[in-house]
């Protein structure tokens, strides 16, 4: 076999294993509780603010572009450069401002428990140095699925695009199960965040700590209505 | 008195202006069950008066931009320090003017330090963005692990008895609180009007045109916040947790942000606390 073939074949490799983990790391069916999270969404909709698809897509693309989306990217991003480069200490100071940033009581149950749950799950199928460090610890979720796609060796962007990804369609879901948006206009809504996904993964991939920096008051406002909302069906 | 460097990226900066710079350091000590002042510093255009408190009352110092307002460039440095067990207010003695930058941003930096038992109101009046404004604030603090803190951070987005709104501006509001030694609270707000419309969007503020975040740091944080809730109403929200209460306020304009902030301030700072000025 030619050296030039057997390269590419081993890149095809290594692109198909990055896939793979992903695919699981982020899919709905991976075990971190997503779908029990709304993210504010509920009292959003029960209050009828969000009353079609284009309403919900706008508000889920602010997250994503200049909110708390854009905050978990630009965090993931700064975690795994810390795990690629094996400095625990930074990782730990990456993990305890992503805590602090969690602006409501909600907002940090709903990073913590997932963070946790995701770090689980992971070593439970995937262990690595990254899994490891991150047992027993309180990290928020864009932490630990920052570092647990370094631990792998999975490029950032793509990472960041998948995790962003997962971010989005959860919430989309919450809007389709909540009543307001058909199965089809929530696949469509979710279609068209897609372009923003990969802008806002390529930006975060190159951003850094100092570019932390959310305008989306209403949907931190929102967080903290939905404690006092008297039936629940989403815990956030 | 140094000259902040005008921003390469702004084109066509034009002549090298001077800037406002002032920095302004207080500190208080316990005597006996009371607070007096131990040290205070003050250069350039930041000033620090310490009127007389009434008998019994802990000191409320206010502080004074003798610039009269700030643009980008300007530089203004606060530093407070609590020696242990005494309390004190911090106020503005007017709100700050944010005029158009021709480059760069102004900037306001508060560095806090509250030693065992101490208490600070930090209280400033809101900053008033003119079109065009850029501001960028930021407040460190660092917390014994029994010290309280009341903090907060308005701002009004254009001088709407002119009816001006905003076309392009930026404010960039940094939080970095610790307690202990551990990071409890972190906020980066950022407002940037090189988006059209950009107060309109409903994850933002629904159109709303001022904007306050308040923090509060103390053992009785959760047992507060039903009461903060209701004090706030419609305008505002809150929540607490792990000794921290954070509220949020999105108001039509400055007067409906005062009316939202004011009692809920009132419910967390003790009424001798409460800044006086807040309401000539």
């Amino acid at each position: 076999m030619r050296p030039a073939a057997a390269t590419a074949g081993s890149d095809r490799g290594r692109d198909a294993t990055a896939l793979l983990k992903l695919a699981t790391f982020f899919s709905a069916s991976f075990p971190i509780g997503a779908f029990s999270y709304s993210h504010g969404l509920e009292w959003l909709i029960a209050e009828g603010r969000l009353p079609d698809a284009a309403s919900v897509r706008d508000w889920i693309g602010d997250l994503l572009r200049i909110g708390s989306g854009w905050n978990d990217a630009v965090l993931f991003a700064e975690a795994w450069r810390r795990t690629t480069a094996g400095d625990c200490p930074g990782l730990a100071a990456a993990a305890e401002l992503a805590g602090a940033l969690a602006g409501t009581r909600e907002r940090h149950l709903e990073t913590v428990a997932q963070g946790g749950a995701f770090a689980v799950a992971a070593e439970a199928g995937w262990p690595c140095e990254a899994t490891a460090w991150l047992r027993d610890r309180e990290t928020p979720y864009p932490i630990a699925a920052g570092a647990v796609a370094a631990g792998h060796a999975i490029p950032l962007e793509l990472g960041l695009a998948a995790f962003l990804n997962a971010f989005a369609a959860n919430l989309v879901s919450v809007a389709v199960r909540l009543v307001p948006l058909g199965q089809s206009a929530g696949l469509g809504a979710h279609a068209a965040l897609h372009p923003l996904i990969r802008d806002v993964a390529a930006r975060a991939a190159a951003a850094s700590l100092d570019d932390l920096g959310a305008a989306t008051i209403a949907s931190d406002m929102a967080s903290m209505r939905h404690e006092t909302l008297y039936s629940r069906i989403f815990r956030t | 008195m140094p000259f902040a460097a005008i921003s390469p990226s702004d084109p066509a900066p034009g002549p090298r202006l001077q800037r406002t710079y002032g920095r302004a350091a207080i500190a208080f000590k316990a005597d006996g069950a009371r607070t007096r002042l131990d040290r205070l510093f003050q250069e350039g255009a930041a000033k620090i008066r310490l009127p007389r408190a009434p008998a019994g009352a802990p000191p409320q110092a206010v502080l004074i931009n003798t610039a009269g307002g700030l643009t980008g460039g300007d530089r203004l440095a606060y530093e407070v320090a609590l020696r242990a067990g005494c309390r004190a207010t911090l106020t503005t003695q007017a709100c700050e003017k944010i005029y158009r930058a021709s480059g760069g941003e102004a900037e306001i930096g508060t560095a806090l330090r509250l030693a065992a038992g101490s208490r600070l109101d930090w209280l400033p009046q809101e900053a008033i963005l003119f079109d065009g404004a850029r501001l960028s604030r930021r407040l460190d603090a660092e917390l014994a692990a029994d010290a309280s803190l009341l903090a907060v951070e308005a701002a009004v987005f254009g001088r709407h008895a002119m009816g001006e709104e905003i076309g392009r501006g930026l404010l960039r509001d940094r939080w970095r609180i610790r307690r202990g030694g551990e990071l409890i609270f972190a906020d980066d707000l950022r407002l940037d009007w090189s988006e059209a419309d950009l107060l309109r969007r409903p994850a933002v503020l629904d159109g709303a045109r001022a904007a306050a975040t308040v923090l509060y740091v103390g053992e009785d944080a959760e047992a507060r916040l039903e009461d903060v809730r209701s004090a706030l109403g419609g305008a505002g929200a809150a929540s607490a947790w792990r000794g921290k209460l954070v509220a949020r306020i999105a108001a039509e304009d400055g007067a409906s942000l005062r009316r939202a902030l004011l009692p809920a301030l009132a419910r967390l700072a003790p009424g001798a606390a409460f800044p006086r000025i807040w309401h000539v």
